[in-house]
């Protein structure tokens, strides 16, 4: 087999971080290379080293033999590399058409841009992948799953060596995710190498050829897809076996502290209810679109619902804003901690106290010393790796970051926590000290809902799961069920990622 | 890409049309084709800069100091016509162009390395061309009589000409530089690599560099483009009004955003259209010098003229926050 | 330097640097300009002239410390003014007694100042329209209102109480600089000891965790812009009682003085960064250049080159220290 891409040594820090630490990676040829990880290992980070997005900081990358220590982006379009990425890189104001083929036409260096060739080019990919999407319409006006397959396009469309795909399947129906799979079955047919990022496994075990395992910023190993299993999988990706300790509740009043009671809001959710008594952890789960983080958005007032009712201690309440959410006790520990969770230029004080200002200001007087305190208290609470508490919260590391934003919000005495994926992209010693933290407060009586893509992260903290698709909830699993042997097959089979049978089953048991 | 009218385009459209019939009903004289050929000839430099301000704007920019360089570029070039008695208008365009190119390289430049809001930069430009141009080139006025003629002949200069009831009128030249520039930018964003590559970074920087475009290089061709159409209006400027004058045009920069805000581009940048500057700067245009007809005094301009402005940035921005937050994106 | 007094040094650096100024500004003066600079006379008529610039300065502080610009606190000062000009001269409620003339001047003048301030918060606020063209809107608007009522001229005959008030003063000092100290020293207490101070800085920082830390943005936005068009008003009312009479148009230079005032000062136009004793002294040097320009009889075109030239050094200067800090961080 004949290497067509050669990371060699590659080490990268950002603000002193090392996030990718010495890492290597061959891939072939006409080869389906995965690689997997948790959110956060340093996947993603490894495939914008491939595109010529970061510099490394050691180490070189060999495309097609050419050796490059400062490889740039030009040179890797040149040398056939296209990524998929997340966020999709599309242009809100640029027609579908014109999202797919402007880089390939750009790419040949032309200076004029002929609109029949835009035209034929995005109808010739979107016929590539079997679906029909109004090429005229502007993305902005287009739901994510049209984005997603435009982004698709817009890679196939480029004559691409290789293939990144950074979580391609997201957004897609299971349909889609297969027509998807069949297409990189087929262009690997063609030659064309693709490196598959996922954290599906399932996925993962029916297209790869090869298997890397990143873990913290450093590669664990590379494995042929027969001589490696699912459980073994996802052992060497999270580094133990799975041993969290499970939540277990154990309140006998029942009173509930949230009721949600036919909650709608057209083209988000819809008929959602559910209850959330003292020390209950509800586990929310569900595909990107199935609405679990708009219904966390519509319980802190940030996404007003059509119709339905909101109990807090039975008490009905409308939350038309985050501070209505506040003053009813629910706190939201938001997706995206970097730009809806933190001030990062600010100090680590500055944030602890962004959500109590009021109370801490006697008279309308902030007291300075009492946000001292509260900033002491939340370092030592969960134990915040910082210098000192006047630390500018950029410079901490993912993990330290999350237990301020849970800081912050913890300092507002909720009864009702809402965490929006809290673990993602945080090392594995704070995602055990923050699963701890989350169990202390709900056997003192907080009740969390928490959103999750992680099975394993539900299983150890719920004691009651909703699985929601397309906006509804599908199925409740119950503490019971939750602690069968085969709870976790049976979440990802309700999900409704599971349909995708490796064809070549590995030797499980 | 076929040449459309969009829906807010249609809006523009339909508010200048039924305000042009309510001015006509007021005052019949306003529908003939003096009035037509008048607003032609008035409004072209103003049109001419919008066009320029809205490739800054795609490119998610902004630029104040347009005034400042149309100004530069005639009255310098101007001068070193009259001391050296050129008498020549493409070398009168052409190195007003090449001023009004220059002074853009400094403005994407500053941008560039500065990494600071484009208001505040070309803010500071806008003072710093003016003042150089007054303290170092010079700060007299010139009267018709010391011009180059060509200017004057230009700026007469009539396409072709009408007989009406109350004498012979005719299409100003004016209107070539417009429909030139007008085209020519229409072209550069729709057909143009270049120009794609303006609305790529205007829509999101990080994409566009991913895609191999350079957004620093981009707002370099945005900034220049910027400046030649400043160097050429100020010359049609000085041709229309024959006479020179170290301080006119300055301060006129935000009634020009006005204009291009109005037409629809959006100061997040990623969207605007040629035709809807054109319509904005019309709309504009036609507040400010038809008042008189429907009895209403100059004085009321401004109060329509932000009326207008202000409910039209209201609307637009807050479908887009609607729009937004339906996608749960919070933008404030 | 050891490390930690190069850390203090640069935490502070831009205070530090502005102190600096500050000295040589004074230096510079008393060997160039002895006995013209600081002579009794001109001090006092500093003292005079700085709070109509400085309120309008410190208005512009708050809106750039939220990360945002209004481009309207001039034509709202204006008009402000023209609205008590007409109560202190009896065109409006020309029944009201005499002595009644100057407390309902004030009403009118909070009045106007709140309706001028709450509409700008509103319409940025509730539309997440950007404020830089949100207020070229009003900034057109209000000024439309101002042209509308008085058609151009300039509104005086005012009761001679109220432009005794722009002459007084106390301890020797004229009343108008104390009442711009308080002002100042009761704005930089607000923002940075109070409840409220916190909120608005956060909200300058980054407004999208400001919501989501339960901050009710709209308030903190609109409160901003409250302040904002009442310490406009205050240098409206200033300049009418030392002028004697309100104009639309008066101060338009002041628009580019109070960025660069807010840029010396330390505060970055991306928000939350800064502080109101940096733009004080800014402020006063701003001054100090001013009187000197007047009294080397500078040309206005001159004045306008070293403003830009200013403005643009300062975006550099504080580029590079920014740069320079950054590297001394990654050396940590």
């Amino acid at each position: 087999m004949e290497p067509i891409l050669n990371v060699k040594n590659i080490t990268k820090a950002f603000s002193g971080v090392r996030v990718l630490k010495n890492v290597s990676l061959t891939v072939n040829r006409g080869e389906i290379h995965c690689l997997v990880g948790e959110n956060g290992c340093g996947k993603s980070t490894l495939v914008k080293c491939v595109s010529g997005v970061y510099t490394p900081d050691e180490g070189e990358i060999v495309l097609n033999g050419q050796r490059f220590t400062k490889l740039t982006t030009q040179q890797a379009i040149q040398n056939g590399v296209q990524v998929i990425y997340q966020d999709m890189s599309l242009f809100r104001h640029m027609s579908v058409a014109e999202n797919i083929a402007i880089e390939k036409i750009r790419a040949k260096g032309a200076r004029l841009i002929n609109w029949k060739d835009v035209a034929g080019i995005a109808a010739e990919q979107t016929r590539k992948i079997n679906v029909k999407i109004d090429l005229e319409k502007e993305i902005f006006e287009c739901p994510i799953a049209i984005r997603q397959l435009t982004a698709i396009c817009r890679a196939l469309a480029h004559d691409a060596k290789i293939l990144v795909m950074d979580e391609p399947t997201t957004a897609l129906t299971k349909n889609e995710v297969s027509q998807l799979l069949t297409i990189v079955q087929e262009l690997k047919s063609q030659g064309m190498s693709i490196i598959f990022i996922s954290h599906k496994l399932d996925e993962v075990f029916s297209v790869a050829d090869v298997i890397t395992v990143i873990r913290n910023g450093e590669k664990i190993g590379d494995y042929n897809r027969a001589e490696i299993n699912e459980k073994r999988l996802s052992e060497l990706m999270t580094g133990r076996e799975i041993d969290y300790p499970r939540y277990r509740r154990d309140f006998t009043e029942n009173t509930p502290l949230l009721e949600v009671k036919g909650l709608s809001r057209k083209g988000h959710f819809n008929d959602i209810s559910f209850t959330l008594r003292k020390g209950d952890i509800v586990g929310m789960i569900g595909l990107l679109g199935s609405g679990r983080s708009e219904i966390a958005m519509s319980l802190f007032g940030l996404n007003p619902i059509d119709s339905g009712e909101i109990f807090v201690s039975g008490e009905k309440v409308s939350i038309a804003a985050p501070q209505d959410a506040k003053r009813r006790g629910i706190a939201l520990l938001p997706e995206d901690r970097f730009r809806e969770g933190l001030f990062t230029d600010l100090k680590i004080k500055e944030n602890v106290s962004s959500t109590v200002i009021d109370e801490i200001s006697p008279r309308g007087c902030l007291d300075f010393s009492e946000e001292d305190r509260l900033a002491e208290k939340c370092i030592e609470t969960f134990k915040v790796r910082a210098p000192s508490r006047e630390t500018v919260v950029r410079s901490l590391s993912g993990g330290n970051q999350q237990k301020i934003v849970i800081g912050k919000w913890v300092e507002t005495k909720p009864n009702i926590f809402i965490m929006d994926s809290p673990t993602v992209g945080i090392d594995i010693g704070s995602k055990a000290e923050i699963y701890e933290q989350i169990h202390n407060f709900a056997k003192n009586g907080m009740a969390f809902l928490l959103i999750s893509d992680e099975v394993e992260e539900i299983l150890a903290n719920c004691n009651r799961v909703l699985i929601l698709e397309k906006g509804r909830i599908k199925t409740i699993l119950e503490a019971q069920d939750l602690r069968q042997p085969d709870a976790k097959k049976l979440i990802l089979e309700e999900i409704g990622s599971r349909d995708l049978q490796p064809d070549t089953e590995p030797s499980t048991k | 890409m076929k040449f459309t009218i969009d829906r807010y385009q249609k809006i523009l459209i339909f508010i200048i049309a039924a305000y042009c019939a309510f001015v006509g009903f007021v005052n019949p004289a306003f529908f003939s084709i003096t009035t037509v050929f008048d607003i032609i000839r008035t409004s072209s430099t103003s049109l001419i800069f919008a066009i320029g301000l809205l490739v800054v704007m795609i490119s998610g920019g902004i630029d104040v100091s347009f005034m400042a360089i149309a100004l530069f570029g005639s009255y310098t070039t101007i001068n070193i016509m009259i001391a050296y008695g050129i008498d020549n208008l493409a070398f009168a365009v052409g190195l007003s162009i090449i001023f009004g190119a220059v002074l853009g390289l400094i403005n994407a430049s500053l941008i560039n390395w500065l990494k600071l809001p484009p208001f505040i930069i070309t803010l500071g430009t806008q003072n710093l061309f003016h003042g150089i141009m007054t303290t170092f080139v010079s700060d007299k006025s010139f009267g018709a009589g010391v011009l180059p003629p060509c200017l004057n002949q230009f700026g007469r200069a009539t396409l072709f000409q009408i007989q009406t009831g109350s004498g012979t009128i005719g299409l100003s030249a004016s209107i070539l530089p417009v429909v030139f520039v007008a085209l020519a930018t229409w072209g550069l964003i729709n057909f143009t690599m270049i120009g794609r590559g303006i609305v790529a970074v205007g829509n999101d920087e990080e994409s566009a560099r991913r895609i191999g475009f350079s957004p620093a290089r981009i707002r370099y061709y945005v900034y220049v483009w910027s400046g030649i159409l400043a160097g050429l209006t100020g010359i049609v400027y000085v041709a229309q009004i024959n006479a020179l004058y170290p301080n006119k045009l300055i301060g006129g920069e935000l009634p020009i955003v006005a204009a291009v805000v109005i037409g629809g581009a959006k100061i997040t940048g990623g969207d605007g259209k040629v035709f809807g500057a054109i319509l904005g700067v019309l709309l504009i245009y036609l507040l400010n010098s038809t008042l008189i007809l429907i009895g209403l005094s100059s004085s009321w301009n401004d109060l329509f003229i932000g009326s207008v402005l202000v409910a039209s940035i209201a609307t637009s921005s807050y479908q887009e926050r609607i729009r937004n937050r339906k996608n749960l994106i919070f933008t404030d | 330097m050891t490390n930690s007094l190069k850390k203090k040094f640069f935490n502070d650096i831009n205070f530090t640097i502005l102190i600096g100024l500050l000295i040589a500004a004074i230096v510079l003066s008393a060997i160039f300009l002895p006995g013209g600079m600081f002579s009794a006379a001109n001090i006092k008529s500093m003292a005079f002239q700085i709070p109509e610039f400085g309120f309008l300065a410190l208005a512009m502080m708050l809106s750039n410390l939220i990360g945002g610009i209004d481009l309207s606190i001039i034509s709202a000062a204006n008009t402000i003014a023209i609205f008590t000009a007409f109560v202190l001269n009896g065109t409006w409620l020309p029944a009201l007694p005499e002595e009644a003339r100057i407390p309902a001047g004030l009403v009118v003048a909070i009045l106007t100042a709140l309706i001028f301030g709450v509409f700008n918060g509103l319409l940025i606020s509730k539309t997440s329209a950007p404020s830089l063209i949100a207020s070229l809107g009003t900034m057109i608007l209000f000024q439309g209102i101002g042209m509308a009522l008085t058609g151009g001229v300039s509104i005086g005959n005012i009761a001679f109480e109220f432009t005794d008030f722009g002459k007084a003063e106390w301890a020797g000092i004229p009343l108008i600089f104390w009442l711009f100290l308080g002002a100042a020293i009761l704005l930089a207490l607000l923002l940075e000891k109070t409840a409220f101070g916190r909120k608005f800085y956060l909200y300058g920082e980054n407004k999208v965790a400001a919501r989501f830390s339960g901050i009710n943005n709209e308030k903190v936005c609109i409160a901003t812009f409250v302040m904002t068009a009442l310490l406009a008003g205050i240098a409206g009312l200033i300049v009418l009682s030392r002028v004697n009479s309100a104009k639309v148009g008066y101060g338009s230079s002041y628009l580019l003085q109070t960025i660069i005032v807010c840029v010396i000062g330390g505060i970055s136009p991306n928000g939350g960064k800064g502080r109101v004793r940096g733009v004080f002294i800014a402020i006063v040097l701003m001054q100090l250049m001013s009187s000197a320009f007047t009294m080397l009889s500078l040309s206005p075109y001159t004045k306008k080159l070293i403003w830009g030239v200013v403005l643009i050094l300062v975006l550099s200067l504080n580029h590079w220290i920014r740069n320079l800090n950054d590297s001394i961080k990654k050396e940590k």
